[in-house]
């Protein structure tokens, strides 16, 4: 493919992609949900330079346990003195890196091997198939927890059980759309002309399922910051890295509840919620974006609020027939009089 | 008009949509009498399935906006029914026909319970009593074996019988009127025979009403006594059927009888109209037809043809009738 | 287009077609239970000649479509020959298969499932050259405008979505797209069975202009008669897999003889409303074509069915000049099967 086509192709992706976050903003959950995803994602970015102190800096501690104040917006933790309105923010890039990070990875493991057991079946299909039900039923915490004693506390080992087990899925709901598309019409008429097996997954059958992996991705990274958040809750996350599910535990063993520093809870748990309600938000949008009938009852209610009765009543009254002279010329048989024809 | 089982008079309807709105029925009247099949012609996008939708009061605003001046149902008054009331005619006194029976029916249920079910809700029978009822309808339909078959759900059975499972339905409680919206367009043509010919029978046997909705000018020719052709919305010829096909007044009508292929015909090339049916947004000023009818002049530009009654019942709107050019 | 008459004895045929049967396996509810088979199609044999228009009618469940996919290469035939240009179509190296495809196309019956929404209609014209390759984006386009004029639509439809366009454009789409490689043989499956009336007549039109004037082979799968009475030389009956009758257009609809054919033909309703006739009507629905009955495939709905046909496959016997039949009432049952009693109506 030449240069100029691939660049064709990316701008039309990029284009598809632009449209998509258009239509978004215009639906008025969607725009609630592109507002909070994206405000996360800046203070995310810009942690160093919103958060007031550097957590992670040992020299900026402050006194344990202070309660909130200007200069501490959420107070201090009880148990390091760390200001908790930073760490709050800083929080918010391992979340939002685990959960974005492995969505993406998901996506495309997912994708593939749904596509590969829907279009190429027989032993392939069965293979994959047989290896996701296996892995349903393997229980991930308790490997988390064996994985961990082994190779240590990280988010690595959280990342890699994720990818290797969150696969199935997307690959079960992608496999049965594709089992749709490979009998279309239009997959056979390429056949016809000789398309190779390759062509017709990349040209027709990957594009037709990009609609579910966007949706289905939106849907997961929540699912993941979620399960992530609790993971760490549990201790088995990095315990250097600042995340709002070790912020939890922290709280809860540093007894905030004991000394009424109910901030200390609130803050990490508004977190975890703001920022999978923002993907799911968004999510669910999409779902309705991509479903033409649901699209028809969201917009069409909008629609009708709008609704100008007068302009109504012009449209109904135009339907009516003519009051008008007969012509001269118009020689027809007159109304609801004689006709014998 | 003593003998008239339903009355429909200036039914209009649009729907909303983003940039305009979609004028689906643009006033139309219609009349059937006791045990009369009337047969509602027309294309896809017409607005034909729109009208027996709004017969039914089935439409929903949103999205959809309609006005009738007048509704009457055996001399009922429907017009200003509250839905509780019209939940009780429907499929008592009022029973509709659908084109796809996978989707008409419930996939979850067993047939014979979907139809005790109508018996049940409009009528005072126990659950045995409705069993029976159920079975003697599946009979009279022709469903071979109707006690156990009750018991099948809608997948076990094939496209014919569950038509003919629909029209059990329908005809449940004996109603006055049955809309048939393209009862046999998904069948087999044999099927499509058999099924036609339960529904005619019922029909004539229990004299019961009909309105039937189509494209299929065919099932026009075999079952309906009275033919209202519609064109974008609006009514443009009505006539007895024999009159309708032997005679048509309006060039729609007649460019319609032409371009159905007949096997009684030597082989001849393909008799077509040119272009396409008018965008329901966007819809051409005067006659709706003109800029596919080879008929007309340059009033048909400008004026929408009146409606026009004849005392023998025909009905025509357009400028230039083609009984008026034979005649000259 | 006239063909000769007695289409079984063409010399030269397009495509051939020889005891072609196609089994599909039926899924197993468990391992070891016994394997049943769907016999689509079964026995079927036929000679299509260059540049005449070859029907065939049926039901669904007939496997009319299962055969019009074994002919182009689709699906490879359980049993049988498939000859193209007098080569085995299915015995062929690939890359000779694939030359030997590059002749022939297909248009479907559903407009709106056979182009893809996600395409804008150059792409969907263009693909079958871009899929083989060999002609730049110039030649492409060009060619493809060229199309777009001869199906009736415009240069400023070039960049448009299909979900744009109303039923028949959309099948005037996939006709250019059918042709764009300068085919000689086309199946159309249903062509215009998914739209309104008014436009069946202008498709129908476009295709026998295009088959005019490049000299296609056509293989016409309808179940409206009417129309392939019209435009058919010879016609296929088929029922349940088989070959009920076979003939010459002419022969068969002024003269059927099979049970099937009659009771297809009076079922069709007429739009000629003086005419009034007695109409054969089947009893019962279409049997599944999984594991069909013995003997005869139309017996049970037949009203003229016999003891003998319960039992004794009916083979196809020429009656007179091109024209076949399986059915035992009018041929006879084989010499050999001498049984007492097989002439005798089978009982309610």
């Amino acid at each position: 493919m030449s240069k100029r086509n691939v660049l064709l192709q990316v701008a039309r992706r990029g284009g598809s992609f632009l449209s998509l976050a258009k239509k978004l903003w215009q639906h008025p959950k969607g725009r609630v949900g592109l507002i909070l995803v994206s405000l996360l994602v800046l203070v995310a970015v810009l942690a160093p330079v919103l958060a007031p102190y550097d957590p992670y800096d040992v020299t900026q501690r402050a006194e344990k346990g202070l309660r909130p104040s200007l200069k501490h917006p959420l107070g201090t933790t009880i148990t390091t003195g760390q200001d908790i309105f930073s760490m709050l923010i800083y929080g918010t890039r391992v979340s939002l890196m685990i959960g974005v990070s492995t969505g993406i990875i998901l996506a495309f493991l997912g994708a593939l091997m749904g596509v590969m057991a829907g279009y190429i079946g027989g032993f392939v299909d069965n293979l994959i198939m047989r290896v996701v039900d296996v892995l349903l039923v393997i229980p991930t915490l308790p490997l988390i927890i064996v994985l961990t004693g082994l190779l240590g506390r990280s988010y690595f080992v959280i990342v890699l059980v994720f990818v290797l087990f969150g696969w199935t899925g997307l690959a079960r709901v992608i496999r049965s759309l594709v089992l749709v598309l490979k009998n279309s019409n239009y997959v056979k008429a390429a056949e016809l002309a000789g398309a190779s097996r390759w062509y017709i997954m990349t040209k027709h059958i990957l594009p037709g399922t990009s609609h579910l992996i966007i949706m289905n991705t939106t849907l997961t990274c929540a699912g993941i910051m979620v399960a992530e958040a609790g993971l760490s809750f549990l201790g088995l996350g990095d315990p250097t890295a600042i995340s709002w599910g070790k912020m939890l535990a922290e709280a809860q063993g540093g007894g905030a509840l004991l000394f009424g520093a109910w901030w200390w809870i609130l803050a990490p748990g508004a977190g975890i919620f703001l920022a999978v309600f923002s993907f799911m938000r968004i999510g669910i949008v999409m779902e309705e974006i991509f479903n033409p009938r649901m699209k028809a009852s969201s917009g069409i209610y909008k629609l009708f609020k709008h609704l100008n009765n007068d302009y109504l009543d012009e449209v109904f009254d135009s339907m009516d027939d003519e009051e008008i002279a007969d012509p001269p010329d118009h020689a027809g048989p007159a109304v609801l009089e004689g006709g014998h024809d | 008009m003593t003998n008239a089982v339903l009355e429909v008079r200036n039914l209009k309807v649009a729907f909303p949509a983003p940039g305009g709105v979609i004028r689906a029925v643009e006033g139309i009247d219609l009349t059937t009498k006791k045990g009369e099949c009337v047969a509602l012609v027309g294309e896809s996008g017409c607005g034909k399935s729109v009208t027996a939708l709004s017969v039914m009061k089935l439409l929903r605003t949103p999205p959809s906006v309609s006005r009738i001046d007048e509704l009457r149902l055996d001399g009922r008054d429907l017009t200003h029914l509250p839905e509780r009331d019209m939940e009780r005619i429907r499929g008592k006194d009022m029973a509709m026909i659908f084109q796809d029976a996978m989707t008409a029916l419930n996939p979850v249920m067993t047939v014979g319970k979907q139809i005790d079910e109508v018996y049940r809700r409009h009528t005072k029978l126990s659950r045995k009593q409705a069993r029976k009822e159920t079975v003697k309808a599946l009979e009279l339909v022709g469903v071979p074996e109707a006690r156990s078959r009750a018991d099948s759900f809608p997948h076990e059975l094939s496209g014919g019988m569950r038509q003919r499972v629909l029209i059990a339905l329908a005809f449940a409680c004996m109603p006055k009127l049955i809309i048939a919206d393209e009862p046999t367009t998904s069948l087999d043509v044999t099927i499509q025979a058999q099924v036609l010919d339960v529904l005619k029978s019922m029909q004539r046997d229990h004299d019961v009403s009909a309105l039937l909705i189509t494209h299929d000018l065919s099932v026009v020719a075999n079952m309906a006594d009275t033919v209202y052709v519609m064109y974008s919305g609006k009514i443009v010829e009505r006539a007895a059927v024999l009159e309708l096909f032997t005679d048509p007044w309006h060039p729609y009508t007649e460019g319609l009888l032409a371009s159905v292929p007949r096997l009684s015909d030597d082989k001849q090339a393909f008799v077509q109209i040119p272009d396409t049916v008018p965008h329901p947004m966007h819809k051409p000023d005067g006659c709706y037809f003109h800029p596919r009818c080879s008929h007309g002049g340059p009033r048909c530009e400008q004026h929408m043809p009146r409606l026009q009654t004849l005392q023998n019942g025909r009905q025509i709107r357009c400028w230039h009738p083609l009984h008026q050019e034979r005649v000259t | 287009m006239t063909v000769n008459g007695n289409w079984q004895h063409a010399s030269n045929p397009l495509l051939e077609m020889e005891g072609v049967s196609v089994n599909f396996p039926v899924k197993r509810a468990y391992p070891f239970s016994k394997r049943r088979w769907i016999q689509a199609v079964t026995d079927v044999s036929l000679k299509i000649s260059e540049g005449e228009t070859f029907g065939i009618v049926g039901e669904s469940g007939c496997g009319k479509s299962t055969l019009g996919n074994a002919m182009i290469g689709m699906i490879r035939p359980t049993a049988g020959a498939v000859r193209f240009q007098g080569q085995d179509l299915y015995a062929l190296k690939p890359k000779a298969f694939k030359e030997a495809r590059r002749s022939m196309q297909m248009i479907f019956q559903d407009p709106f499932s056979s182009l893809n929404p996600r395409f804008s209609v150059y792409d969907i014209i263009k693909e079958p050259m871009h899929i083989r390759g060999g002609a730049s984006e110039a030649e492409m386009k060009a060619k493809v405008l060229e199309l777009l004029k001869l199906v009736g639509l415009d240069e400023e439809d070039l960049y448009r979505n299909p979900s744009d366009f109303s039923g028949g454009q959309r099948q005037r789409i996939g006709i250019a797209r059918a042709i764009v490689l300068n085919p000689k043989f086309l199946i159309c499956d249903e062509p215009v069975s998914g739209l309104d009336v008014s436009v069946h007549a202008q498709i129908m039109n476009l295709l026998m202009e295009i088959q005019e004037s490049r000299n296609l082979t056509y293989v016409f799968i309808s179940h409206n008669l009417a129309v392939v009475k019209n435009i058919c030389q010879n016609v296929l009956v088929m029922y349940l897999g088989k070959v009920m009758e076979a003939g010459t257009s002419d022969a068969l609809f002024a003269n059927p003889q099979h049970p099937y054919t009659k009771a297809l033909l009076s079922a069709v309703l007429d739009v000629d409303v003086e005419r009034s006739h007695d109409r054969i009507l089947l009893e019962g629905d279409t049997p599944s074509p999984i594991d069909p009955p013995q003997g005869c495939r139309f017996w049970q709905r037949c009203p003229f069915a016999m003891n003998g046909c319960r039992t004794i496959p009916a083979e196809l016997v020429e009656l007179e000049d091109g024209h076949q039949i399986a059915c035992h009432l009018v041929s006879g049952f084989p010499p050999d099967q001498t049984a007492a009693g097989l002439d005798r109506p089978v009982s309610a």
